[in-house]
């Protein structure tokens, strides 16, 4: 286990180093840099860049050298300094940036999760057991319904009856009054109460899709041999399901949390977008739409660490959920 | 690796969709448009009325859907209670009279909380906040009130200058409210020497920064000598401190007398300081901003590490800003002159930007009460444009221009003026021209520079353009044709340059064509050059940006077909037409011309002089900035025009240099380098009702940067 462990750590390294090169030359893929947006945005509203400030922004930012020059110097910061560089378009540093959205995306995400996985394990492996009962036809129902809707539309939807039929506050995490206090416990509360809303609507898509996944592993399993052994050997019913069929059904689940983690920075935008919720989502996209270089590879290098810690923390759990599973 | 393809995947659908340039709201409104065109509520017929199908139009036939929801997340923009409107359940009503909360008042000479900090001895009294002769603001309407909250919008990205319009506006001299003369500022004097070579300004003896320490000589002189000037920091002189390659030099007369020096005649400096990009000189306040410069402040480096910052220059800008980059509201802590100071920052995680008055203001109205009226600005940070655009139709912004003011909004900006509760403010164009349409005089391809280079090819495309069906069809009969040059009424209108080649004559175009050596076509009619190939080239134009213009070309294309010239009308993405442009890689490109207004600030159409504006001949803009050390030589007719555009700015005289303008025009009339096809269109916003002295309308422009000169301060709101 142990040699495992080490052996993929260190094998993350290049690919950490080849992930951030790929992202770096993905960011300056669309033509023009930094400054030609930032031009092209200000002429919109006919504003005009002074023409001696926009050589200098291009010299002063570095966009004038070559991609490998501009590269060597972004991943050495980062190696040699932990600096993440400055963002263009907001003279703060990057890390700053991140961070500050960072508390709250993880909120909303481990609530996003722990919702999706307490509605979906039990009403999966209930219409499973049940099969063709009532039961199993609603959890069916419904979650072909969650699977169809598309989420910003199901937010607008909420968003509507909330407002208007029960007097909630929609949008944003935090009510007018809390949105800049310092934290307390009137704001935990606040949060919670604004919380509901984007989970169901994220959870809902995911919950359905996991029900699915759930009942067809379950049906796989329940036809074993192992499973009638088990019942002739006088086992109960519950004890049986959860010690042996479910176990192997969690496999799956398992392996999602490879890209769970990195759905932290990147999933949801749409939904972030819709409910103006202060995510990284929509900084993420803000960023590539800028061509804000530093800020946009740090979001997708951060993705990708966290893709890579995610499939390493699901081959650990998967070898000890299953002990069919060996790692060496 | 699943992952890993995923956040590829992820990547590259942001950038595809970057360049399609299609915005979430986009996809959602066209979904409810579908939505509601189910329940009968066809948004066909605004497709049959010609009207163009965008998602902006679909609002005014589905807000009576959304608009609950619209009052739902309104607490966040509007400050009440959203609950306690609910219970209302009087929406609308009860939102209108949000922002008229003011307090009666006698003759107060300061806003109902400052006099009360004064009560407690927090502040110090009104007296010693004021300069000894503050500038004294004349109403537009009527004296105001003390009060309220100003809402207004902003963009996720990219939109410090929405801030900076509304209370950036405060230079050393301003513009007066017709664009047409320069006023006192924070100058409340000055004296030009005759050659226009000294500028002598007086400031307001005891006026105050934001946090009650002195505005002297002193700040004006660190901010241009030791900020400016610090090629470190600027690694060249802002272009306006600039004439014939020479920075000024800025001395200290007096605590409040200060003198601009320059080595050569610079007649418009005044004109330029009052635009945005002269602000420099009141934007840095010494006492603050030279803790991050070396030569004051020895252990700055500490500073910059302790901030995890690279270098100084990079700290100061993070810390003091400049003119346009967003750092310049990110910080609490920098004192300003400014009517409003920044309460909650405009940075990168920012939902929302709040302001609140100055307690140190330096202008007061008639009565001698100080400005400004309204307690406080708040703009909510909007991720796209499309819900700005929801917000103005549903009465959620007090004042909003920006962003929402496109030709295509104007019928649902009309529609829902009584139910959003406000009226209508006019944006007279400062353009001259809607569609210019910039061919490339110096293309790299020697066939079709031969083409464009031509003056009768260009003849003969603009006469084959059916300018009447554009301006019918595009502009709802809202424009008149022209090619480019002043706007009519301005004293240097100049008919020829505006008026030439402007009538539909398809018979002449084809024969100006034959002529040239087109006379031969191919199997579809299309004309063919002397070399056997296609007349044909591609112009580019940004949809997303300019939606009109895309409509227009479509319109021309058509236009040309009928003389035998095939067009494409190229849509790209604005980085693209930037790169294309500055590689001068295009074959033609379209922008709305400028200089209307303000001919000598903006004149790229009338000679080739800005690198990114003047499309017909980026070499030659090239060749004029460096001083003829790059680029290409432009021909003498440009050349003459350079010439006496470096010497109009030098001239004080205006008589002298409207003549001097005159021969510009004069000479470009004759180059006729590009061609237009209706005069620029004036836009909407929007005021709500109860926001007073706004004046009816003003102009759009950059140099002008609206609604700044016409002075928020004096703003206020109608109980």
């Amino acid at each position: 286990m142990l040699r495992f462990l080490v052996t993929r750590f260190l094998w993350m390294v290049p690919s950490l180093f080849v992930i951030s090169f790929l992202a770096f030359v993905l960011i300056q893929l669309p033509p023009g840099d930094y400054v030609t947006t930032y031009i092209a945005t200000l002429a919109a509203s006919n504003e005009i860049v002074d023409q001696n400030q926009a050589a200098d922004l291009r010299q002063r930012f570095g966009l004038d050298q070559p991609m490998i020059v501009q590269y060597w110097k972004w991943i050495t910061g980062i190696l040699l300094r932990g600096d993440f560089g400055l963002s263009f378009e907001w003279q703060q540093p990057v890390s700053e940036l991140i961070w500050e959205r960072m508390a709250l995306t993880l909120v909303l995400t481990f609530s996003t999760l722990l919702a999706t996985w307490a509605i979906a394990l039990p009403v999966g492996i209930y219409s499973a057991v049940r099969k063709y009962s009532i039961g199993d036809y609603i959890a069916t129902f419904f979650s072909f319904l969650g699977l169809a809707i598309p989420s910003f539309l199901l937010a607008l939807v909420l968003m509507y009856l909330a407002a208007v039929e029960w007097g909630q506050e929609v949008g944003g995490l935090f009510s007018e009054k809390y949105q800049t206090a310092p934290w307390s416990w009137g704001k935990v509360v606040d949060l919670l109460w604004h919380l509901w809303i984007p989970v169901i609507i994220l959870a809902v898509s995911g919950t359905a899709s996991l029900i699915r996944v759930m009942r067809a592993n379950m049906l796989d399993e329940l036809n074993r041999a192992y499973v009638t052994t088990a019942r002739a050997k006088g086992l109960s019913e519950f004890r049986l399901l959860m010690k042996y069929p479910v176990r192997l059904a969690l496999n799956p689940f398992i392996s999602t949390i490879a890209w769970l983690l990195p759905n932290l920075v990147s999933g949801s935008i749409i939904v972030a977008i819709v409910l103006s919720l202060p995510t990284a989502g929509p900084l993420l996209l803000q960023s590539l739409m800028a061509q804000d270089m530093y800020l946009a590879g740090a979001f997708i290098l951060l993705i990708c660490a966290l893709t890579l810690i995610g499939s390493l923390i699901s081959d650990i759990l998967l070898a000890i959920v299953d002990p069919r599973i060996r790692l060496e | 690796m699943s992952g890993f393809t995923i956040a590829i995947t992820n990547a590259l659908e942001f950038i595809t969709s970057k360049l399609e340039g299609i915005t979430v709201k986009h996809v959602l409104v066209g979904f409810i448009c579908l939505v509601k065109q189910f329940h009968h509520f066809t948004c066909k017929d605004l497709v049959m009325e010609r009207v163009h199908w965008t998602s902006t139009q679909c609002i005014h036939t589905t807000n009576h859907l959304l608009a609950p929801f619209h009052q739902g997340i309104q607490a966040k923009n509007g400050g009440i209670g959203r609950r306690s409107i609910l219970k209302g359940a009087a929406g609308v009503a009860a939102l209108s009279s949000v922002p008229g909360v003011v307090f009666a008042q006698g003759a107060a000479k300061e806003a109902p909380d400052l006099a009360k900090l004064v009560a407690e001895g927090k502040l110090p009294p009104l007296a010693q906040r004021l300069p000894s002769s503050p500038l004294v603001v004349t109403p537009l309407e009527k004296t105001g009130v003390y009060g309220g909250s100003l809402r207004r919008g902003l963009r996720g990205s990219a939109d410090h200058n929405g801030i900076l319009r509304m209370v950036g506006n405060q230079g050393l001299v301003r513009w007066n409210l017709a664009f047409t003369q320069v006023e006192p500022g924070v100058a409340e004097r000055w004296e030009v020497n005759a050659n226009a070579t000294e500028f002598t300004f007086h400031l307001r003896p005891g006026m105050k920064w934001s946090d009650g320490k002195p505005f002297t000589a002193d700040d004006v002189v660190f901010a241009i000598e030791d900020c400016c000037k610090n090629s470190e920091l600027y690694r060249s002189v802002p272009s306006v401190l600039v004439i014939n390659g020479k920075p000024t030099t800025v001395t200290k007369v007096s605590d409040t007398v200060v003198k601009f020096t320059f080595d050569s005649p610079y007649a418009m400096f005044l004109e330029n300081l009052a635009t945005p990009l002269g602000q420099q000189p009141t934007l840095f306040p010494k006492h603050y901003c030279s803790q991050f410069v070396p030569k004051y402040n020895a252990n700055v480096g500490d500073l910059a590490k302790a901030a995890n910052m690279s270098d100084w220059p990079s700290l100061f800008r993070a810390r003091c800003g400049d003119i346009e980059i967003p750092s310049r509201w990110g910080n609490v802590d920098k004192p300003t002159l400014d009517p409003w100071v920044v309460r909650e920052a405009y940075t990168g995680g920012a939902t929302r930007v709040v302001m609140e008055r100055n307690p140190y203001f330096w202008q007061v109205d008639t009565n001698g009460a100080q400005l400004p009226y309204i307690d406080r600005l708040t703009f909510s940070i909007s991720q796209d444009v499309e819900s700005l655009m929801l917000d103005a139709v549903s009465g959620r912004l007090d004042i909003q221009d920006r962003h929402i003011d496109s030709l295509q909004n104007k019928p649902t900006l009309s529609q829902n003026m009584q139910r959003g509760g406000y009226r209508l403010l006019e944006l007279i164009a400062s353009g001259a021209q809607q569609c210019q349409i910039y061919f490339n005089i110096t293309h790299k391809d020697p066939a079709m520079r031969a083409m464009f280079s031509n003056k009768e090819f260009r003849q003969a495309l603009s006469l084959g353009i059916d300018r009447k069906e554009i301006i019918d069809l595009v502009y709802l009969g809202q424009s008149e044709p022209y090619q480019t040059g002043p706007r009519p009424g301005h004293p240097w209108y100049h008919e020829k340059l505006a008026r030439q080649f402007t009538d539909h004559n398809v018979k002449q175009a084809n024969e100006i064509l034959d002529k040239l050596g087109y006379s031969r076509k191919d199997a579809q009619g299309f004309r063919l050059r002397p070399d056997g190939q296609k007349v044909f080239f591609a112009i580019d134009v940004i949809p997303t940006l300019y939606p009109d213009l895309v409509d227009t070309l479509e319109l021309v294309r058509r236009h040309w077909v009928a003389i035998g010239v095939d067009m494409k009308v190229n849509t790209i993405e604005r980085a693209l037409y930037y790169t294309r442009g500055d590689n001068n890689d295009h074959d033609a490109a379209v922008w709305p011309g400028p200089g209307g207004l303000d001919p000598l600030l903006d004149p790229r159409d009338y000679l080739a002089q800005h690198p990114q504006g003047s499309r017909y001949a980026v070499p030659w803009t090239l060749w004029y900035v460096s001083n003829g050390k790059d680029g290409q030589e432009p021909p003498e007719s440009q050349k003459r025009r350079m010439k006496l555009f470096d010497d109009a700015r030098a001239t004080a005289d205006l008589a002298k240099r409207g003549v001097m303008v005159k021969e510009i025009m004069d000479l470009c009339a004759d180059a006729f380098e590009t061609v237009g096809v209706c005069l620029a269109v004036n836009n909407f916003g929007v005021v709500r009702n109860n926001l007073q002295n706004v004046p009816k309308g003003y102009p759009n422009s950059w140099s002008w940067p609206n609604p700044g000169p016409s002075m928020p301060q004096q703003y206020f709101f109608q109980s």
